[in-house]
């Protein structure tokens, strides 16, 4: 999450770096303007129908400062961050929750000034995240950095809640993430990300099963037993 | 890759060519979707994302870019010549270029399907007239079957040419019980 003020972000890498901290510090790519004008909802139509979907986790921008109170002189600051959630009201919670530990400011002192859902255009290239999280395990609190290649943000971070939990048993809760970036090729830290980057990736596709083209023609009680090899012509043999 | 490296893949090929493998996830595959919203479509393996996914993008064909699930694919034996990620337009001209619609359209998977799709729209009625047609199949190919294998061809007796013409009449006209009885009894005394 970052929290800056409203006035104007840094829009470059900060200074020299060495390749494995370039990462960490490098700005998220789909952020170029700060600027609520790019916050526009877009119909998502065919795309978000036949996509196929892990775990829907959204981008949202929150705005909000403390209550201003009588007699201070100064305005309150306005914070902004950035949240992945699955809806609005998780995403307010989580919003409140870091400024109350990082600003003190409580959600009773405060006001969120705007809620924003980022909407990224639909799937036009494959990108590698980067993604640094911190994450509570059941013995103490650990740094990660993970890499999924994804079409888009959210997908990534889907991902990356998923591996997660089937990795290490973290829970949504329990995840916090620092920084998110896209990796350029040459940066790729990850072995299994390097690989499928490879524009000569192929692979043949094993263990075929057949399955009715839709849920609906799915038989629970069949006449004849199972068929268990797909017949597809696709080695010498 | 060292020189030996490459001399070792000369020789010996790809490890998964040496397998036998021929169809392969990877960019530019044609792949038919057979599960989804979009299923009974063929698109265009644009991109592998993991060795579960990939982008896939059908422009002339009705298949918007989306990821897509490699449980939902099946792989086609053709296989386009483009750099991994390419964009819809440029996919487009290559498409239109290679003539992929024609092509598959040619496949003989794609007559399979298509003989599929018509056999369930049939009504009562054209399945009748397949039945009947199966049947004189049947009859030609067995008589053939049996000449073959040097068996005495039977004398085409007057009522099998009756029958025979009965079936050709019932092609043109409804089937009654009346006729499909008489016939009955009449292949009880074939043999």
């Amino acid at each position: 999450f970052f929290f800056l003020m409203i006035r104007r972000p840094p829009r470059s890498t900060q200074g020299v770096s060495s390749a494995a901290s370039d990462v960490y510090k490098r700005q998220v790519s789909t952020q170029s303007t700060w600027d609520f004008q790019w916050c526009q909802r877009r119909s998502m139509g065919k795309e978000s129908k036949s996509q196929f979907s892990l775990k829907k986790v959204k981008q949202y921008i929150l705005v909000g400062r403390a209550k201003p109170v009588a007699g201070q002189k100064e305005e309150p600051k306005v914070y902004r961050m950035r949240v992945f959630a699955p809806n609005t009201v998780i995403a307010k919670s989580k919003f409140w929750t870091l400024m109350r530990k990082q600003k003190k400011i409580k959600h009773t002192g405060g006001e969120l000034i705007a809620i924003h859902e980022v909407i990224e255009n639909p799937s036009k290239s494959v990108k590698v995240y980067g993604i640094v999280l911190r994450y509570q395990s059941r013995t103490g609190y650990h740094n990660m950095y993970k890499e999924y290649r994804d079409t888009n943000i959210c997908g990534a971070m889907s991902q990356m809640y998923m591996d997660m939990a089937g990795r290490h048993r973290a829970r949504e809760e329990t995840i916090h993430i620092v920084r998110t970036c896209v990796v350029p090729e040459s940066k790729i830290k990850r072995a299994e990300t390097k690989s499928f980057t490879n524009g000569n990736v192929k692979f043949p596709l094993l263990n075929r099963i057949s399955r009715p083209p839709i849920k609906k023609f799915k038989a629970f009680a069949r006449a004849k037993r199972p068929t268990l090899f797909l017949q597809q012509n696709n080695s010498d043999s | 890759m060292c020189i030996r490296d490459r001399y070792q893949r000369r020789v010996h090929g790809d490890l998964r060519n040496l397998m036998g493998f021929k169809r392969f996830v990877q960019a530019g595959r044609v792949a038919y979707i057979n599960y989804g919203v979009d299923h009974g479509k063929v698109c265009v393996i644009v991109e592998v994302i993991n060795s579960t996914r990939v982008l896939v993008d059908g422009p002339t064909l009705g298949v918007p870019r989306q990821v897509i699930s490699l449980r939902r694919l099946a792989l086609t034996d053709h296989l386009l010549k483009v750099a991994k990620g390419i964009h819809t337009k440029a996919l487009e001209i290559v498409i239109k270029k290679e003539d992929l619609v024609k092509k598959i359209g040619e496949s003989s998977w794609a007559k399979k399907l298509a003989s599929q799709k018509r056999r369930a729209e049939l009504n009562d009625f054209e399945r009748f007239q397949v039945m009947m047609l199966k049947r004189q199949k049947a009859y030609l190919v067995n008589k053939d079957v049996a000449q073959s294998h040097g068996k005495k061809p039977k004398k085409e007796s007057a009522k099998k040419a009756q029958q025979a013409k009965m079936d050709n009449n019932r092609i043109k006209h409804h089937f009654t019980l009346k006729s499909h009885q008489k016939k009955k009894k009449k292949k009880k005394k074939k043999y």
